[in-house]
């Protein structure tokens, strides 16, 4: 256990017991404030001066969540964790807890598995039956939301299922660039066929636009293997001839997407780069979903260039770590990671806050109707919450576009901060998914008080929306309603 | 008395009026002048009132406030300078430290001098071969993919260099007090005049109204209105608020520190950006050095590295700079050595000054000027000796006596710990923090920079900090772990520290 991230880690939650400890400036923090002058109080959220909400952490969450992991009234369950993936910033937070490490075989209440267990534990054949007391880390059929073939399935059925029922949201509007009428609340994915399937269907709108840039991406993989980019039909047409050939068989069974380009991404400082934010889903139906605040953009160590040349530095249009990591110019102080939080400043200090929040709505937006889109058909067992990575690149005219959703975001830390950052996440996971008393238990109402939500905001709790609702059309009255879309970002 | 107020005002007159010919933006002005002389509003026989009407119309009054208003605060506040210059003899009690600001000076100099004869380079610079000026106008924009060379190349000086200087800084001895008396390791005896907590309190006592301007609560419409009205000391007034809405800390913070793009400016750019692009100059190597040291690898602001390039380049060509940056004079006997266009030799982080303004402006231009004025009304005196009341030995001395005055369990925990307090926060003070609070709280302790237009915030903020983390600090007992308790300031929230700070009983 004594690797060098273990004491990095160490260091670092002494820091923060340091950090969070009471300011001597003052009597108490009661009187503190009670002295201060007005002008700040309008956002509360900043006057604590330890900085709940600040970047790393000291927050009521972490703290709070590793208080009730003790198990107090719990004295007789010893919480069994298992885990398929040895990550200290998983097994340091289990422990904290006060749990320990069980096989797979053995009685576990709280299991991080990979996607092929929790496939295993859901299956049929396997014969295993969770109990009340038991709490898993995905969705049996995540991949509707994870694979790129089925999430663009997905929405497109969405969106036709809301048109169909006459929803406003559906509403569609003259375009000028891509084809037909284009959604105007709902076009948040790039254009997109699966191959070999929609072949015929990318040929007609190809040749609309024949001057636009597409890029292939594998349905299956991750972490940016097997994507290349194509502006000639002709370099596809070779691709698929190549592919059928008899030296890689393995690509032929393989199925693809094609999708736009965005070729005019927003640059900063002269570089590409796209998002990468953490979204927590506790239940799909009801819906009940979590946005971490601290999430960060990828950039690219390269300039980007449009020209022709530069089509095959797959470096320059990549953001993936693991692609860039194999750079010359990795950096590995920062890893090409920048805090949304940075982002928002530079946006708001040099185009506006107007713009700056529509930015920001558009993309807590883009989420929720992803996640709209696929929750009628998850397997939303009690027993599963998942952690997705969305990658989400914004073109310069502020839009955001979604680009995929990963179920199994990588959890390797490639820098300090990268490690408290996930160290942190998966804190406020286990204690936005766990009851107040920290024991896994699928008959708890999935409500989290606001002490629990740490560096989350609530997305979306369509239980609760639909409660406000229910008690706002009986009584009437305009009391302070539980927001059902929380966009609150700093 | 009256005659004698009459009779400065008078005197200040002329000199604010010898000074706007020497400005550049006097030509401008005197031609729309002469322009609204001729326009039709302006009556020949009632000259003195329909002209001022028209200036007023023009909106010019406000532009020739805002000029007589930044003349006054920056260059003709410094009147005494050449005249004392004459009698400045061993009397002088402050002669030592002057003395050690121009051998400082001195030894920057000539420790880059001294890396050019090695390197065999000419200080002067020479000019790039075409190939070389052809390869570094394309990636004038991505100067990150511009490579060469650096590995002969260090930093001049570093912040713990300046430190050593100033901690051996020795005062003419008081022959009445024992030498023993005095510890080694302070310069409490340094005769500059700081302010103790009392009288900072009633500097920053703004910062603790919440007083509401122009009758509009809401502080966005306030500050719209008061960039409309584009008054400088307006706009400074509202950044001691601490709480300037960030879409607008950029107009503010250019209209305070009169940086406000005019055409001559612009132009003025691009000569700079002409000379880099001809000239191949030593401080181009050491620029790149520093900022990737600093810049780059640093998380908050590696994205802005190409911009960065491109400021401190110009940067370094600006011989503008030289003649508004005031260095400590004092008659020294030896040889002098040339420096840098600018005259400022880059040292380790100084782009680190530059960086926090790549979140308030998109264009390089933009962003170089404020800066740059930034630079030339704070930053320089943190980087020489110099007695100015906001010189870093005075925002050093600030802070030993704040510590020593309001937090003595601290001062003899050092003490006994045989620690300089000084060491543990010298790096926040010769930075102005930059680089060590996260972005967004840095800024809003340069608001009450500009807004209080005093540096003495800085050790105040350091107290401020120290006494904060103060229980943690009382439990360890080596620099190191002192230092691993004040390495990770990104939880610290300034304005409410601040307020709480002066606020105390």
């Amino acid at each position: 256990m004594n690797t060098p991230g273990e004491t990095l880690l160490g260091d670092w939650t002494q820091a923060c017991r340091v950090a969070s400890l009471k300011p001597t400036l003052g009597q108490s923090t009661a009187t503190m404030y009670g002295r201060l002058p007005g002008n700040n109080n309008n956002n509360s959220n900043n006057n604590n001066p330890a900085g709940g909400g600040g970047n790393t952490g000291v927050g009521s969450g972490g703290n709070g969540g590793a208080g009730t992991g003790g198990g107090q009234g719990h004295d007789r369950l010893k919480i069994g964790f298992c885990t398929d993936l040895d990550k200290s910033v998983l097994v340091n937070n289990f422990e904290k807890r006060g749990w320990h490490q069980v096989n797979g075989d053995d009685d576990w209440h709280f299991y991080w598995a990979g996607v092929q267990t929790c496939r295993n534990i859901f299956s049929v054949d396997s014969g295993y039956r969770m109990h009340d007391n038991q709490m898993i880390n995905h969705f049996p059929n995540h991949y509707e939301l994870s694979r790129k073939d089925l999430l663009v399935k997905n929405i497109k059925r969405y969106r036709k299922d809301l048109e169909r029922d006459g929803n406003p949201l559906a509403e569609k509007a003259e375009s000028n660039n891509s084809s037909g009428n284009r959604y105007l609340y709902l076009d948040f994915v790039p254009t997109t066929f699966v191959l070999p399937a929609d072949y015929n269907m990318f040929v007609e709108e190809y040749r609309k636009f024949p001057l636009s840039t597409w890029i292939m991406k594998p349905c299956g993989k991750s972490q940016g293997a097997g994507i290349f980019l194509i502006n000639k039909l002709s370099k596809l047409k070779k691709w698929s001839r190549e592919a059928k050939g008899p030296f890689h068989p393995q690509i032929a069974k393989e199925s693809y997407v094609i999708s736009r380009y965005i070729d005019n991404p927003l640059l900063i400082g002269g570089k590409k780069f796209d998002l990468r934010l953490y979204v927590l889903v506790a239940s799909f139906r009801p819906l009940k979903a979590y946005l971490f605040k601290q999430g960060f953009c990828r950039f690219c160590t390269v300039k980007y260039d449009t020209s022709v040349t530069e089509l095959d530095n797959m470096y320059v249009h990549l953001t993936n770590v693991s692609v860039q990591k194999h750079g010359g110019e990795y950096n590995t102080l920062h890893g090409g990671k920048w805090s949304v939080q940075n982002l928002a400043l530079f946006l708001e200090g040099t185009r506006g806050k107007e713009v700056t929040d529509r930015l920001f709505g558009a993309i807590s937006w883009l989420i929720v109707h992803s996640l709209r889109a696929v929750a009628p058909v998850m397997a939303s067992d009690r027993h599963c919450f998942e952690c997705y990575g969305y990658d989400i690149i914004i073109d310069n005219a502020l839009k955001p576009w979604l680009v995929e959703v990963n179920a199994s975001p990588s959890l390797t830390s490639t820098t300090v901060n990268d490690r408290i950052l996930k160290y942190k996440l998966i804190d406020n996971i286990l204690s936005v998914v766990l009851p107040p008393d920290g024991v896994p238990d699928v008959r708890w109402n999935k409500v989290p008080s606001a002490d629990a939500l740490g560096n989350f905001d609530l997305l979306i709790d369509e239980e609760l929306a639909a409660q406000d609702e229910a008690q706002n059309s009986s009584t009437s009255t305009t009391h302070a309603k539980a927001s059902k879309m929380g966009s609150r970002w700093k | 008395m009256e005659e004698l107020q009459d009779a400065s005002i008078h005197h200040m007159t002329a000199r604010v009026i010898s000074a706007i010919k020497t400005t550049k933006c006097y030509e401008p002005i005197y031609k729309e002048l002469q322009r609204l002389a001729c326009s039709p509003n302006v009556d020949p026989i009632d000259m003195r009132n329909t002209l001022e009407e028209a200036i007023k119309g023009a909106g010019l009054e406000t532009e020739i406030r805002n000029i007589v208003y930044n003349l006054v605060r920056s260059r003709l506040c410094k009147p005494e300078a050449t005249k004392q210059l004459s009698k400045t003899t061993l009397s002088d009690p402050l002669g030592y430290l002057k003395r050690a600001g121009v051998l400082w000076d001195r030894r920057v100099r000539k420790s880059l001098n001294a890396m050019c004869s090695e390197l065999k380079v000419p200080l002067h610079g020479q000019p790039r071969i075409s190939a070389d000026r052809e390869d570094f106008m394309a990636k004038w924009n991505e100067l990150s993919n511009y490579s060469m060379d650096l590995a002969n190349y260090r930093p001049v000086y570093a912040p713990k260099d300046l430190l050593e200087v100033l901690l051996s800084l020795k005062g003419p001895a008081k022959t009445t007090e024992s030498t023993d008396q005095i510890p080694q390791w302070e310069f409490s005896h340094i005769a500059l005049p700081v302010k103790n907590l009392f009288e900072l309190r009633a500097h920053f006592a703004d910062l603790l109204r919440s007083d509401g301007y122009l009758g509009v609560p809401d502080l966005t419409t306030q500050c719209q209105r008061i960039l409309e009205g584009r008054h400088a000391p307006m706009c400074q007034h509202f950044l001691k608020k601490g709480c300037t809405p960030a879409p607008y800390r950029g107009a503010l913070w250019a209209a305070v520190l009169d940086s406000k793009l005019h055409d001559y400016d612009i132009e003025h750019w691009q000569k700079l950006r002409n000379t880099v692009w001809t000239t191949d100059h030593i401080v181009d190597k050491l620029v790149f050095k520093d900022i990737q040291l600093t810049a780059s690898n640093d998380d908050q602001y590696f994205v802005f590295e190409d911009v960065l390039y491109q400021v401190l380049l110009c940067f370094s060509r600006d011989t503008d700079i030289g003649s508004c940056v005031d260095y400590e004079a004092f008659p020294v006997k030896g040889r002098t050595y040339e420096g840098p266009p600018s005259g400022v030799v880059p040292f380790h982080g100084i782009c680190m000054f530059a960086a926090p303004f790549c979140y308030l402006y998109d264009s390089p231009v933009n962003l170089y000027y404020t800066f740059r004025a930034f630079y030339i009304r704070y930053c320089h005196r943190l980087t020489t000796i110099n007695t100015h009341p906001q010189g870093i030995v005075s925002l050093c001395l600030l802070f030993e006596k704040l510590l020593q005055t309001y937090e003595p369990q601290l001062w003899s925990h050092f003490r006994e710990l045989q620690i300089q307090p000084l060491r543990v926060v010298f790096k926040w003070l010769m930075r102005a923090f930059s680089g060590h609070l996260p972005p967004d709280q840095l800024l809003i302790l340069w608001d009450l920079i500009l807004g209080f237009d005093s540096l003495e915030i800085l050790p105040l903020f350091a107290i401020i900090i120290l006494s904060f983390r103060k229980e943690s600090l009382m439990q360890v007992a080596s620099l190191d772990n002192i230092e691993a308790i004040l390495a990770d300031l990104s939880s610290i929230k300034v304005l409410p520290l601040v307020q709480l700070a002066l606020s105390r009983d």
